[in-house]
């Protein structure tokens, strides 16, 4: 490596971690968790919205994504990835608890931005979102907080993207109900 | 604190405790930290020994700890003895010679008693003063021990010395196993 | 005369003989990713580092002359410097003071046999460990897990929450303005804190004493146990907490002049539980024999 390559910062250094954990390291593993865990966290707790779940999910995940590396494309980011992951071990730890329900018809138009009329408490949003029906808070936690498009977010869930938006519909119109006001549109 | 936008909630979130351990226990090698491999194995580069020997032991006690129990249910009362568990007598008791027997599981016993049988020697390679302090904390666990089991024995049903047992024997489990590795540190070196 | 000749001729060869040899010193400079992995292992001496804001790995060291080198290898995010003996060092001095500087967003790794291990200015996760030596480290936000077996455990942060793991034998453990999650355990050394914002602590020790003072964060979650040593913990948090604390046959005090209560009509065994404020976090304190000690002020 040479120092004008350090320097301007062209190193990959994720994707130098990447190539040693596939090699078997598994210190170069954990840095990739240290660096991944809380987002990995973030997405299996609110998709659980059960602590010990999230652990489980969470470890699940690092797990499968260590046996899987062989697979992983730069193409997409770590973080995405890892995400992906995330989720398929969340939708399988909520499917021994009950039926999938099944969405009323809804229309499809744009979703907009997330934003909110007035400020409001964090702790009162979270509350919110998670007694939001399953799917919808799936879709909207991909969607709103973790930025994924309709269709990534439609892949990771395994929901034509028609659905999801109509997920995104149903969680806007329940946060709405639930918080007295408006979650606007661009 | 106040947010005016769903995109504005907090993207990671610190998960309440280390997880790494439990993962690590998946995906490190199957060596555990006792093997003999592990210490006469060819060497790779000196800072990777000494990760693995870290990551093996930390793997192991995560192992430990996920698999130890203590069968409460099998906690006998003063005087009777459980064959085949380890038994831990209490000496000098006030009232009767109590035997009070604990089920740590098999793993557990496998790898507590060949950390043990290594101990000796992994204690002469540490440095003179620093072997002295370890006999010293493991002499202070094993009066811990003692002074529980004893009480146990007077008082089998009470939960708080159970768990500071338990507890017990996962601070000395970590102790022989940071030994073993203590002792290694140098041939990474 | 010649006698004289002769023991002035032995005295100077004693003394070229036992004059000590020119001390070696050892010096490199490689290139460094800001984000990536330093490793540093030696076995006798001491290792200093501190973080600064180049891109590089500087190493400079004092060697003993029972030294073999000190190998410094660089690959894209990794950089490894490592203190080689010959495997028969015998009685020649085999310590190496390293004074090494890296960039402070580095994830610093260290191993230590009886060399004192002390770090400065990291921003990066730390992973510090020693078998005797002493292990001194500034914290910052990134985690930290600090380990000695005989030697003491110094921490300093400056109140940001990181996730900080220290453990010894018998050393003791002293950490100034902890904040964030805080995990401490020692079978006989004593341990003392000052909490800055720690949103979480957790400590068990077997025999070591146990204190700490300071501030809590909002909804703390605390877990201090020892079989016989003191447990002493004076810290309040915003929105209170609920106590807990526990005891076979230790002592239980506290400031609010609540009175602890037997557990058991037939066995020893007291508890103290209460509510301090909202009640929003949780506290609880356990041992076997060791007293128990808990104030909000």
């Amino acid at each position: 490596m040479t120092q004008a390559q350090a320097q301007s910062g062209e190193i990959d250094w994720e994707a130098g971690l990447v190539q040693r954990a596939r090699a078997g390291d598994a210190r170069a593993f954990e840095r990739i968790y240290r660096e991944h865990s809380g987002r990995v966290y973030g997405l299996c707790l609110r998709m659980t919205r059960d602590v010990q779940l999230a652990e489980d999910c969470t470890q699940e995940t690092f797990i499968n994504a260590w046996r899987a590396l062989g697979r992983f494309e730069t193409r997409s980011t770590l973080g995405t990835w890892l995400h992906r992951i995330a989720v398929n071990v969340s939708l399988s730890k909520r499917r021994k608890s009950g039926p999938v329900e099944s969405l009323p018809d809804d229309d499809t138009g744009a979703i907009g931005d997330w934003t909110l009329e007035t400020p409001v408490e964090v702790r009162e949003i979270e509350a919110a979102i998670d007694a939001l029906p399953d799917g919808a808070r799936d879709a909207l936690v991909l969607h709103a907080l973790y930025g994924y498009s309709h269709d990534e977010a439609a892949q990771m869930l395994g929901l034509a993207e028609g659905t999801c938006k109509a997920q995104l519909h149903r969680a806007r119109r329940l946060l709405r109900d639930r918080l007295g006001m408006e979650v606007l549109s661009a | 604190m106040k947010i005016k936008s769903l995109r504005d909630l907090p993207q990671e979130i610190a998960p309440p405790r280390d997880l790494w351990p439990g993962i690590a226990a998946h995906i490190a090698p199957s060596a555990d930290a006792v093997k003999a491999s592990d210490v006469a194995a060819a060497r790779p580069a000196a800072g990777r020994i000494v990760r693995l020997r870290w990551l093996a032991a930390a793997a192991a006690l995560a192992c430990l700890a996920v698999g130890m129990w203590i069968d409460r249910s099998l906690l006998p009362f003063p005087g009777k003895v459980e064959g085949g568990a380890l038994t831990v007598s209490t000496k000098g008791a006030a009232g009767p010679a109590l035997d009070v027997s604990y089920v740590p599981d098999a793993r557990y016993q496998r790898q507590r008693a060949a950390l043990l049988a290594s101990l000796q020697a992994r204690l002469n390679e540490l440095p003179p003063e620093t072997r002295t302090k370890v006999l010293a904390s493991l002499a202070t666990i094993g009066k811990a021990k003692e002074d529980l089991e004893r009480a146990l024995g007077k008082n089998p049903g009470d939960a708080l010395l159970q768990e500071l047992l338990v507890n017990t024997y996962q601070d000395e489990m970590r102790v022989l196993i940071d030994v073993h590795t203590a002792s290694n540190s140098g041939e990474g070196i | 005369m010649r006698t004289l000749t002769t023991a002035v001729l032995w005295m100077s060869l004693c003394v070229s003989a036992t004059a000590p040899a020119a001390a070696k010193t050892f010096d490199r400079e490689v290139a460094a990713d800001p984000k990536g992995i330093v490793d540093i292992s030696n076995v006798a001496g001491a290792i200093e580092v501190t973080g600064w804001d180049r891109n590089q790995v500087s190493v400079h060291g004092e060697l003993g002359e029972g030294v073999e080198r000190v190998d410094v290898t660089s690959e894209p995010g990794h950089t490894t410097i490592k203190v080689v003996l010959p495997n028969n060092s015998g009685h020649h001095d085999g310590s190496a003071h390293l004074k090494v500087q890296i960039p402070q967003g580095s994830e610093l790794d260290v191993s230590a046999v009886s060399a004192d291990v002390t770090a400065t200015r990291m921003q990066g996760v730390q992973r510090l460990q020693s078998v005797s030596g002493e292990v001194s480290a500034e914290l910052a936000q990134a985690n930290a897990d600090v380990k000695s077996v005989s030697g003491d455990v110094t921490l300093r942060g400056h109140g940001q929450a990181a996730g900080v793991h220290a453990s010894t034998v018998s050393g003791d453990v002293k950490i100034e303005h902890a904040a964030g999650d805080l995990e401490v355990s020692t079978v006989s050394g004593d341990v003392h804190g000052s909490l800055d914002g720690a949103r979480s602590l957790r400590v068990r020790s077997t025999s070591g004493n146990v204190t700490f003072a300071g501030k809590l964060a909002n909804g703390p979650t605390v877990d201090v146990e020892s079989i016989s040593g003191e447990l002493t913990l004076k810290a309040s948090a915003d929105g209170g907490y609920a106590y807990e604390l526990t005891t076979f046959s230790g002592d239980i005090g506290n400031c609010f002049g609540e009175h602890a209560e037997r557990t058991s009509q037939y066995s020893p065994g007291r508890a103290l539980r209460g509510t301090r404020g909202n009640g929003s976090g949780r506290v609880h304190m356990k041992s076997m024999s060791g007293e128990l000690m808990l104030c909000d002020k």
